[in-house]
């Protein structure tokens, strides 16, 4: 493994809410820091409930997991499953049968910082809630996303993680809004990127748009940000470089002329 | 006709989205600071009553939480009688 940076990030990726797009966004954009040469590695905390292995399809590869690591029945080398696509990509697998009370933060601590010298990036998929799995994820990160859906139930969640965020002192919190959908937001009948930063507060990462090719990629176990075409594949390819500190253009996908307005209304498929 | 002209024009005050905006902006309001929505009459009826021994309270005072960002503050506007 070849380190690009001298330093680490240790990136906490989580939501409150459940199935908002939390362990996709950490398999995207873990994938899309991977394809560009950076060494990363995806930590799944979600004990219990795992899922992070599926969506990377690495569940055949799996044969050790975090909490074997920190119960010292093998090496944290051992665990550690080799991405088959990116040889920079490896993910720490979460236990099935355990669960988030068989870990402490200072064992989380202590695997952080084990991985730091060998990655650029060390992405957690957090679990939902705001329990010890939650306080465990957190632990070790000094940067989070919040990932949200334009619903009512996941912002309100969201903004409850970010005060919690705010209380443990996090300085880099940012925001990706997931599944959004853009004719709904036109029609008046569904929260925009515009109402949800009013209502959070904290800095854009990302707009990820509904894309029915993000269920198709998940069936195969090949992330969507390897799919050119697909328009959520773009957007977490500008999540990946806003990241790494580039400054990239949101893509427009409100926007609606008055022609295809009235076109819409007038019963036309735009 | 009008239907449609009043959908092409219309500034969605009544839209699903709306709804969903004005909501959340109580709900979150209400579970930044702890307090349930209850807590905006017994504020009211407390301050008017603690105002009220010592002034003379001409119409009706209002309370309303005003956001700035993440924070909050209380904004109370006591209508008070002239002589």
């Amino acid at each position: 493994m070849e380190k690009k940076n001298s330093d680490s990030q240790v990136i906490v990726v989580t939501s409150g809410k459940g199935g908002v797009g939390k362990t996709t966004t950490v398999a995207n954009v873990s994938t899309g820091l991977a394809k560009l040469g950076y060494s990363v590695v995806v930590m799944d905390l979600d004990i219990g409930l795992k899922k992070l292995d599926l969506i990377l399809g690495l569940e055949n590869r799996v044969i050790y997991d975090i909490i074997q690591v920190v119960e010292g029945e093998c090496t944290l080398k051992q665990a550690l499953v080799k991405d088959k696509r990116f040889p920079a990509l490896y993910m720490l697998p979460a236990a099935q049968t355990r669960n988030k009370d068989d870990i402490t933060t200072d064992q989380v601590l202590a695997v952080c910082n084990e991985l730091k010298p060998d990655f650029d990036f060390i992405l957690i998929d957090c679990p939902a809630g705001i329990e010890q799995g939650f306080r465990n994820s957190i632990a070790a990160a000094d940067k989070a996303i919040v990932v949200t859906n334009p619903e009512v139930s996941a912002v309100r969640d969201a903004d409850r993680i970010i005060g919690m965020l705010e209380s443990a002192n996090f300085k880099d919190i940012k925001l990706l809004i997931n599944r959004l959908r853009p004719d709904m937001v036109r029609s008046g009948d569904m929260l925009s990127i515009e109402d949800l930063m009013e209502h959070l507060c904290i800095e854009l990462l990302g707009v990820v748009p509904e894309d029915s090719g993000v269920v198709i990629s998940t069936n195969r176990g090949e992330p969507i940000i390897l799919n050119d075409r697909s328009s959520a594949a773009q957007a977490f390819n500008n999540v990946v470089h806003r990241l790494l500190g580039k400054e990239v253009e949101f893509m427009n996908i409100e926007q609606d002329s008055f022609w295809s307005k009235l076109k819409r209304n007038l019963g036309f498929k735009h | 006709m009008f239907d449609f002209l009043k959908k092409v024009f219309s500034n969605d005050e009544t839209s699903s989205r709306s709804r969903a905006n004005d909501r959340l902006r109580v709900v979150l309001t209400h579970d930044r600071i702890g307090s349930s929505s209850q807590l905006m009459e017994t504020l009211q009826e407390e301050i008017i009553a603690l105002i009220a021994r010592h002034i003379e309270i001409e119409g009706t005072p209002e309370v309303h939480f005003i956001t700035e960002g993440r924070h909050t503050a209380l904004d109370i506007s006591i209508p008070l009688k002239g002589r």
